[in-house]
C-alpha cells in the first residue's frame, strides 16, 4: 500500500521493463472483485474493489417517490445518488456534494435506464446509492458496472447488465483500465460503458485529442476488457448460490 | 373485545390449502438441479420450440430468449420461465399478506403491506365473525352504516393484521380485508420477514416444509406473499430455532433436498442447544 | 426481524419487552452482553488511518485524513482533531439525503467527547512548530448500514481509525514546511483507550447494545464512555428518566464492561507497521 506524501505526477508512466507502473500490461485489468448482497438494509447491494477502487452501491425500490412532485404518472424515476467518502481521495474531499459527483449521476442513470423497464412502474421511485470510499481512478466505470449489480441483486427486471471501462493513452500507447495516475498524468481518457442486452454503447467520454484510427482503436480494445468484465459480474451474482449447490465442476 | 379470542383457531391448518397456485411448487425437492441464470442470460435459440414465460423475454433481435431475473432456469411444457431468487413483493388480489397498521382515520386504516403502496382497510371490509352481514337492504342507509360500524372491528396504529388483498392494481392502490378464514389481528407472537420469492420455499411442496417446521420446533407459523411470517412458540429459544432455520432456507432456497437437510439440520440443533 | 420502517407493531414490542424482563433477547444475548464485533483496519488506500467496524450488522467505515494549518490561539502547541459522521442513505430506509440531522450530529459528538476527554489523542505530539503548523486530525465515520447502536460502533471505529494512523513527519526547516521522509503511527499517538457504552431503557428495564427495534422502543438511551480507571464522558438522551441508583449501576458496569472489552479487542493490534 503506497504511502505518499504528495501527490506529484511521475514522469514516465511506464517501467524499464516496459511495463506500467504498477506492473501491468497495455491489456490488463486492475485486479477486480465483486461481491453481491452487503447491506443489509438494502432491497440489493453490491461492493467493488477494483485496484485501489472500492465502491459501494445500495438500491432501495419500488417505492413512492419523494418529493411527490417528482414522480411520473405513466412511468418510474431512476435516480442516481454517487457520493465520495471525504478520505477517499489523497487531499480530503469536502463532505457535501460537489458538481463532478452530480455530473457522475446523472451519467451512470443514463446507463442503467435503458436497461431496466421503468414504464412497467408509474409513479415509482428506483433509487441507486453509489458511495465511493477510496478511489483511484475510473471511479464512474466501476460504479456503473457495481450499480448494474446492485439493481441486479435487488431483483428488479434487467434486459441484460452493463459494463464499464476506461481506456487511454499514456506516453502514447494505449491501454486498458487507467489507475488514478495514468488518469491524471496521462494523454487521453475514454470511459466507455456497454449495453449487453444489444451491445450498444451507454456511456462514452473522452478526454484528450486522437484521430479516427485512434477512435477505433480505443473502441475495439475496449470492448474486449469490457467482456471480461461482465463475466466477472455474472460470477459474482452467481456465486452465492453456486457454492451451495455441491455440484462438481463449479468455480 | 374480538369473537375470536382463541388464538389457535386455524393456525394449525397449514397455509398450503391455498396452493393450488403453480408458483408454490417452483422449488421442489425431487427436481432436477436447475441452472442459475442471471439478467440478459441466454436460456434458449430454439424461439421455434419454446415461448418466453415468466421472468423471460426475446432478445433484441428475436432470435433468442433471455433472463430478466437473478433466478432459477425451468422449463415448463413448451414455456421457458425463471423463478426469481430475489425480488420485491405486488400486490395481487387474493394474496393473503401480514400488514401493519400505521395510520387510520374513522373511514380507513392506512396498513404497510411491504409494497410500494400502503394498502387500505375500510371498516366495512372488518365486519367481525359470527356478526350477521345481511343488514344490507334492511331498510335505510343510515341504518345499514351504523350497524356496520357496530360490526367493524377497531384496529389501533400499531396492530398487526393478516389480511387479504382485494384489489390491487397499477390505478389503484390495494384494498384489504380481514374478513375470512384465518383473517384478522394477531395479539401475540412476532413477525420477522424474508425476500417474498423464497415465501414458497418455506412453505415447501404440499406444505412439507412448513409442516416439518412447525412439527420439530413445537411452534405456530403463518406464512405469507409479502415475505411477513408470523410466528410463535413455546419458549424463545424454540422461536430463536425456528427464526434462524428460516433464514437457512431463505439462504438455500436453489438448492435440492433442502427439506430433509433442515429436517436434519433442526434435529441437530435440538441438541445441541439441549432443547426438545 | 420484521423489515422495520419507523412504527415498530404492538405485538413486537410486547415480545421484547416481556422477554426483556426475562433477561432475554431474541438473538440469544444477555442483558449486558455485545452483538459480535468485527473489526479490520487499514483498508482505504488513500487515508492515512481506516478502520472497518461491525457491531452485529451494525456497520461504521471510519477514515482519517490530516491537513497542517495554525492551532486555535488558546492552544498554540496542540494539534487538532475533529469527528465528523455520516448517515449514508444506503444504509438505512430511515435515514435521508441531506445535510447532517440530529442523529448523525449526536453520533459525531458523543464519540468526539468519549475520545476527547479521555485525553486520548496526544495533541502536543502533532505540533510542528509551536503558534505556525500543526496537525489538523479529521476523522469521519460513514454508516454503511444501521441496526442500531451505531454510537458503540462508531466509538471503536473511530478509535481503531486513530490507532492505525500513518503521518508523515513534517518539520520545519529553511525553506517551510518540509518531510523528514519517517512516518509516526497512532499507536505512538494514542495514550488512552476510551470506549464508549450505550444502554437502551424500555419501561424499567435498561439494557447493553440495543439493536434497531429495541432501539425504535426505547424510551430512553444513556452512553457512557471509560478508559481504563475513569468515566470520561456521559450522554442521556430520549423521554425516560434514570435512577440516581441506576446511574451509579451503569457507571460501575460500564468500567467493568469496558476493562473487558478493551482487553478483548486489544484495539493496538490494529496498528500500522510502516517498513
Amino acid at each position: 500500500m503506497p504511502l505518499i506524501i504528495n501527490d506529484e505526477y511521475p514522469e514516465k508512466l511506464f517501467r524499464e521493463d516496459g511495463k506500467r507502473l504498477d506492473g501491468r500490461d497495455l491489456n490488463e485489468l486492475r485486479p477486480i472483485k465483486m461481491e453481491v448482497g452487503v447491506i443489509k438494509n438494502a432491497d440489493g447491494s453490491a461492493y467493488m474493489e477494483w485496484g485501489n477502487n472500492k465502491i459501494f452501491a445500495a438500491v432501495y425500490g419500488p417505492r413512492d417517490v419523494h418529493p411527490h412532485h417528482l414522480a411520473k404518472p405513466d412511468r418510474g424515476i431512476l435516480r442516481v445518488f454517487y457520493r465520495m467518502a471525504t478520505f477517499s481521495v489523497f487531499d480530503r474531499k469536502r463532505p457535501a456534494p460537489g458538481r463532478r459527483e452530480k455530473e457522475i449521476s446523472m451519467i451512470v442513470a443514463d446507463c442503467l435506464e435503458p436497461i431496466l423497464f421503468l414504464e412497467l412502474y408509474p409513479d415509482t421511485s428506483f433509487e441507486v446509492f453509489i458511495d465511493v470510499m477510496d478511489a483511484d481512478g475510473g471511479t464512474r466505470c466501476a460504479s456503473t458496472t457495481v450499480a448494474a449489480l446492485a439493481l441486479a441483486d435487488a431483483g428488479i427486471p434487467m434486459k441484460s447488465l452493463v459494463s464499464a471501462l476506461a481506456v487511454g493513452k499514456i506516453d502514447g500507447k494505449k491501454v486498458v483500465d487507467l489507475s488514478g495516475i495514468e488518469d491524471k498524468a496521462g494523454e487521453a481518457d475514454l470511459p466507455i460503458a456497454i449495453t449487453w442486452y444489444n451491445e450498444e454503447i451507454s456511456l462514452l467520454q473522452f478526454d484528450g485529442d486522437m484521430d479516427l484510427d485512434d477512435l477505433t482503436e480505443f473502441l475495439d480494445l475496449a470492448k474486449e476488457s469490457l467482456a471480461k468484465i461482465h463475466q466477472i459480474q455474472l460470477d459474482s451474482l452467481k456465486s452465492k448460490y453456486v457454492t451451495l449447490k455441491r455440484e462438481e465442476g463449479e468455480n | 373485545m374480538e369473537n375470536e379470542t382463541d388464538e389457535n383457531v386455524g393456525e394449525d391448518i397449514q397455509e398450503d390449502d391455498e396452493t393450488e397456485d403453480e408458483e408454490f411448487e417452483d422449488f421442489e425437492d425431487d427436481e432436477d438441479t436447475r441452472d442459475i441464470v442471471v439478467p440478459g442470460e441466454v436460456l434458449t435459440e430454439d424461439t421455434k420450440n419454446f415461448l418466453p414465460g415468466r421472468g423471460t423475454i426475446y432478445n433484441n433481435d428475436r432470435t433468442k430468449i433471455i433472463s430478466l431475473n437473478i433466478g432459477l432456469k425451468q422449463i415448463k411444457k413448451n414455456y421457458v420461465n425463471v423463478i426469481p431468487l430475489r425480488g420485491f413483493y405486488t400486490p395481487r388480489p387474493g394474496d393473503k399478506v401480514i400488514a401493519l397498521v400505521i395510520d387510520k382515520n374513522p373511514v380507513k386504516y392506512k396498513c404497510d403491506i411491504n409494497a410500494k403502496d400502503f394498502g387500505t382497510l375500510k371498516p366495512k371490509n372488518t365486519i367481525k365473525r359470527g356478526k350477521i352481514r345481511s343488514f344490507r337492504g334492511s331498510g335505510g342507509s343510515g341504518g345499514g352504516s351504523r350497524q356496520e360500524e357496530a360490526n367493524a372491528e377497531k384496529y389501533e396504529i400499531g396492530d398487526i393484521l393478516i389480511v387479504k388483498i382485494l384489489s390491487a392494481d397499477r390505478l389503484n392502490k390495494p384494498e384489504l380485508t380481514t374478513v375470512g378464514k384465518y383473517l384478522g389481528k394477531k395479539n401475540n407472537g412476532f413477525v420477522i420477514s424474508i425476500d417474498p420469492p423464497k415465501i414458497p420455499r418455506v412453505i415447501g411442496r404440499n406444505g412439507s416444509m412448513i409442516k416439518m417446521l412447525k412439527n420439530l420446533t413445537k411452534t405456530n407459523i403463518f406464512v405469507t406473499q409479502n415475505g411477513r411470517i408470523w410466528l410463535k412458540g413455546e419458549d424463545i429459544a424454540h422461536e430463536r430455532l425456528l427464526v434462524e432455520s428460516i433464514q437457512k432456507i431463505a439462504t438455500e432456497a436453489h438448492t435440492v433436498g433442502l427439506t430433509d437437510r433442515m429436517q436434519e439440520f433442526i434435529i441437530n440443533e435440538k441438541k445441541v442447544r439441549g432443547i426438545e | 426481524m420484521m423489515d422495520v420502517k419507523r412504527i415498530v407493531s404492538r405485538i413486537e414490542k410486547n415480545y421484547i419487552t416481556s422477554n426483556l424482563k426475562k433477561e432475554q433477547r431474541i438473538d440469544g444475548r444477555g442483558l449486558w452482553e455485545y452483538r459480535d464485533l468485527k473489526i479490520e483496519s487499514n483498508t482505504i488506500s488513500s487515508a492515512e488511518g481506516s478502520a472497518d467496524v461491525s457491531l452485529g450488522d451494525t456497520r461504521i467505515l471510519t477514515g482519517l485524513k490530516y491537513e497542517i494549518g495554525e492551532p486555535f490561539p488558546d492552544l498554540p502547541d496542540e494539534g487538532v482533531c475533529t469527528i465528523m459522521a455520516e448517515l449514508l442513505p444506503l444504509a438505512s430506509p430511515l435515514f435521508e439525503r441531506g445535510p447532517p440531522d440530529e442523529q448523525s450530529i449526536e453520533l459525531a459528538r458523543v464519540v468526539d467527547r468519549g475520545i476527547r476527554h479521555a485525553d486520548c489523542i496526544q495533541t502536543k505530539k502533532l505540533c510542528i512548530k509551536e503558534n505556525e503548523a500543526v496537525y489538523i486530525l479529521f476523522v469521519d465515520m460513514y454508516v454503511l448500514n444501521h441496526d442500531g447502536n451505531m454510537i458503540d460502533a462508531g466509538g471503536v471505529s473511530a478509535l481503531t481509525t486513530l490507532i492505525s494512523a500513518h503521518l508523515p513527519e513534517g518539520k520545519i526547516g529553511d525553506n517551510g514546511l518540509e518531510w523528514t521522509g519517517k512516518y509516526f503511527t497512532g499507536d505512538e499517538l494514542v495514550k488512552e483507550l476510551p470506549l464508549v457504552m450505550t444502554y437502551g431503557k424500555i419501561d424499567d428495564i435498561i439494557f447493553l447494545d440495543p439493536n434497531l427495534p429495541e432501539e425504535l422502543l426505547c424510551d430512553g438511551k444513556i452512553s457512557i464512555s471509560v478508559t481504563e480507571k475513569k468515566i470520561t464522558s456521559i450522554q442521556k438522551s430520549g423521554a425516560a428518566t434514570f435512577s440516581i441508583d441506576e446511574i451509579k449501576m451503569l457507571g460501575k458496569k460500564s468500567l467493568e464492561i469496558g476493562q473487558n472489552l478493551r482487553k478483548e479487542l486489544n484495539l493496538l493490534q490494529y496498528r500500522t507497521s510502516i517498513k
